[in-house]
């Protein structure tokens, strides 16, 4: 017994020099990766749009070709310390020399922050001494936007449900059901809010109408709908399908099937799901406010035609402060209903 | 068995061949008179779960014919299966409750065929209906977790709310899926003996698959053996010797296949706990 634990403690004191060690890689496929890391080096000295150079008293050089080379090369040296393999380095290469196209492109540059700042002055001045007061007086214009939220995520989620009933193997009459209702939740998501904001505004009059808020709690519901459809829809995929399959033994329907056994077990996930799109809907009535949908969006526009940034400002802020006050109840409420 | 009375469920040469092309039955023969208590042995694979979810068209079966009572199964037709899903009550092995509602709800899905659908909607159940429900939980000792939510209660406990869900039915045939694989061996010989008993109070004809030997021999009328989807022994319980069951299983018997007995011995003379067993 005691030899034992000597050899033991013996074992322990030299470590690792029986120990597997990982393979190096090839030579030539770094050698490679070299040859790719110089192409990449003469590819961003050649195609660099930025003026932006450090000085080092002397000689200077561009900063933004200097950033990308070194990132380059660290990659290539950290590679070879730890032994990875060529294929995952030569992805991190492609993923740089991707940022840097992209970058490059719309011709990204940080530089106006700084150097266009005088312009920027009446603005700042502005949002820096907001107009308190203004909150209040538009205050009608704050119950328009919570009750296109409300009136939107009621609607949207129940559509929501039923799409997401009718979208789910498990819940649907038949795949051919399930396949032509998932499609069609694809198109109704793949159209942003703004979109739907636009599309009704055109079809039904903005604010200017008096048909403003219709218009925003149409595109809300179309937003809802696709955000609840696809969510609750997930949820009752990974079901347990043994309480259905119970419920189908006993001669239940197919509605009286969903009602009993799929409805209860996503019920909390679904109700989650519409807090969240409730915290959306404010946040996205805003917006739709701006192209014509009414609400707090509309008086943001018609200041901004003023240039009246101490009133935007106090929105704003007045804005900020819904949302983390809705954020928070859903958040107390969510952790209440699992 | 005797030939005179109609048979309560027949299979006339019946395969199931799965979509994959695998055949889940072949070729089976078999008649099963009203009040019988039938437990399937066999192993896993060999065709004991098909041949159960066939009766009630969980798994249609391809050729051949079924006739439960006067009616012959048809797989394809959505209104008839109800009808006939309607007069087969069946239990699981995972109990397959919904765990997030009361125990009386999950009874009363078994009502779900005789409730108007707007009924189901609603949860708002016919007077008669609960009280059909209450009798069910009293018949299977619980009616006091009523309220409960399901998935509060003991294993045992929620295999016997499955019994309940299915006697609410009022069923001709109550179908049991392996449903004491996933208790320990004293509440599985409880449950099986709440099985013995409604069969025998109720006339219920009723078929279990059971994976244990010697639960199978203490509480079977008749023993059916089934290897590769046929049935390979058909006999009287008494009959359904060690011999006769290492022939249906191709091999020895082990410990583990005749476990049963074993550990419902030790739970009489200590008085339960039997850690040791609860694999």
């Amino acid at each position: 017994m005691s030899t034992r634990v000597e050899e033991r403690r013996t074992t322990r004191g030299e470590p690792g020099s029986q120990r597997p060690v990982r393979p190096r890689p090839s030579v030539g496929s770094y050698l490679a990766l070299l040859a790719v890391a110089g192409v990449l080096l003469v590819l961003f000295v050649r195609t660099t749009t930025s003026t932006l150079s450090l000085s080092f008293g002397l000689f200077s050089v561009p900063l933004t070709v200097s950033i990308a080379g070194v990132l380059v090369v660290a990659v290539l040296a950290l590679g070879w310390r730890l032994r990875t393999g060529p294929l995952l380095v030569l992805g991190v290469m492609a993923v740089i020399a991707t940022c840097w196209w992209a970058g490059s492109g719309i011709g990204f540059t940080l530089s106006p922050l700084w150097e266009d700042l005088h312009r920027a002055r009446p603005v700042v001045d502005g949002f820096l001494n907001p107009n308190w007061g203004f909150i209040v007086r538009v205050w009608d214009q704050w119950v328009v936007t919570i009750a296109m939220a409300v009136v939107a995520t009621t609607v949207g989620c129940l559509i929501g449900l039923l799409l997401a009933l009718g979208a789910s193997p498990v819940s649907s009459p038949t795949t051919w059901t399930s396949q032509l209702i998932k499609a069609a939740n694809s198109v109704v998501r793949s159209i942003p809010d703004i979109g739907y904001g636009l599309l009704f505004v055109a079809m039904l009059g903005g604010t200017a109408g008096g048909a403003g808020p219709m218009a925003g709690v149409l595109a809300l519901v179309m937003f809802n709908i696709g955000i609840v459809a696809k969510l609750t829809g997930e949820t009752i995929d990974s079901v347990d399908l043994g309480p259905v399959e119970a419920a189908a033994a006993s001669g239940a329907s197919l509605a009286q099937r969903n009602r009993a056994a799929v409805v209860p077990q996503i019920l909390p996930g679904f109700f989650s799901y519409t807090l969240y799109t409730f915290e959306l809907n404010i946040r996205a009535s805003v917006v739709l406010g701006i192209v014509g949908a009414g609400g707090v969006g509309q008086v943001i526009t018609v200041q901004l035609s003023h240039f009246s940034y101490s009133n935007i400002s106090a929105i704003m802020i007045a804005l900020v402060a819904v949302v983390l006050a809705v954020d928070y109840l859903s958040l107390t409420i969510r952790r209440r209903l699992t | 068995m005797t030939d005179s009375r109609p048979a309560m469920i027949s299979f006339e040469s019946v395969d199931v061949v799965y979509p994959g092309g695998v055949r889940g039955l072949a070729d089976v023969d078999l008649r099963i008179d009203d009040g019988e208590f039938i437990v399937i042995v066999g192993l896993s694979g060999a065709g004991k779960s098909t041949l159960l979810r066939a009766v009630n068209g969980l798994v249609p079966y391809t050729s051949g014919t079924l006739t439960v009572g006067d009616e012959v199964v048809d797989p394809h037709s959505r209104r008839r299966l109800r009808r006939l899903r309607s007069r087969v009550g069946m239990i699981f092995q995972s109990f397959n409750l919904v765990s997030r509602i009361s125990v009386l709800h999950n009874v009363l899905v078994g009502r779900s065929s005789q409730t108007p659908t707007w009924r189901s909607l609603l949860g708002w159940y016919r007077p008669e209906d609960r009280e059909i429900a209450f009798q069910s939980l009293e018949r299977v000792g619980i009616v006091e977790k009523a309220y409960v939510r399901a998935s509060t209660l003991s294993g045992g406990q929620q295999q016997r709310v499955a019994i309940a869900r299915a006697l609410a039915q009022d069923p001709e045939v109550l179908l049991a899926d392996e449903p004491v694989a996933s208790l320990d061996p004293p509440t599985a010989h409880q449950v099986l003996q709440d099985l013995r008993r409604i069969n025998r109070e109720l006339g219920i004809t009723t078929i279990v698959n059971l994976h244990h030997l010697d639960m199978a021999r203490r509480y079977a009328d008749r023993v059916i053996g089934m290897r590769g989807g046929r049935i390979v022994f058909d006999a009287p319980v008494e009959e359904a010797d060690d011999a006769a069951v290492e022939e249906i299983y191709q091999r020895s018997l082990t410990a583990d296949d005749v476990a049963g007995s074993v550990d419902l011995d030790r739970d009489g003379s200590d008085g339960g706990a039997p850690g040791a067993q609860d694999r």
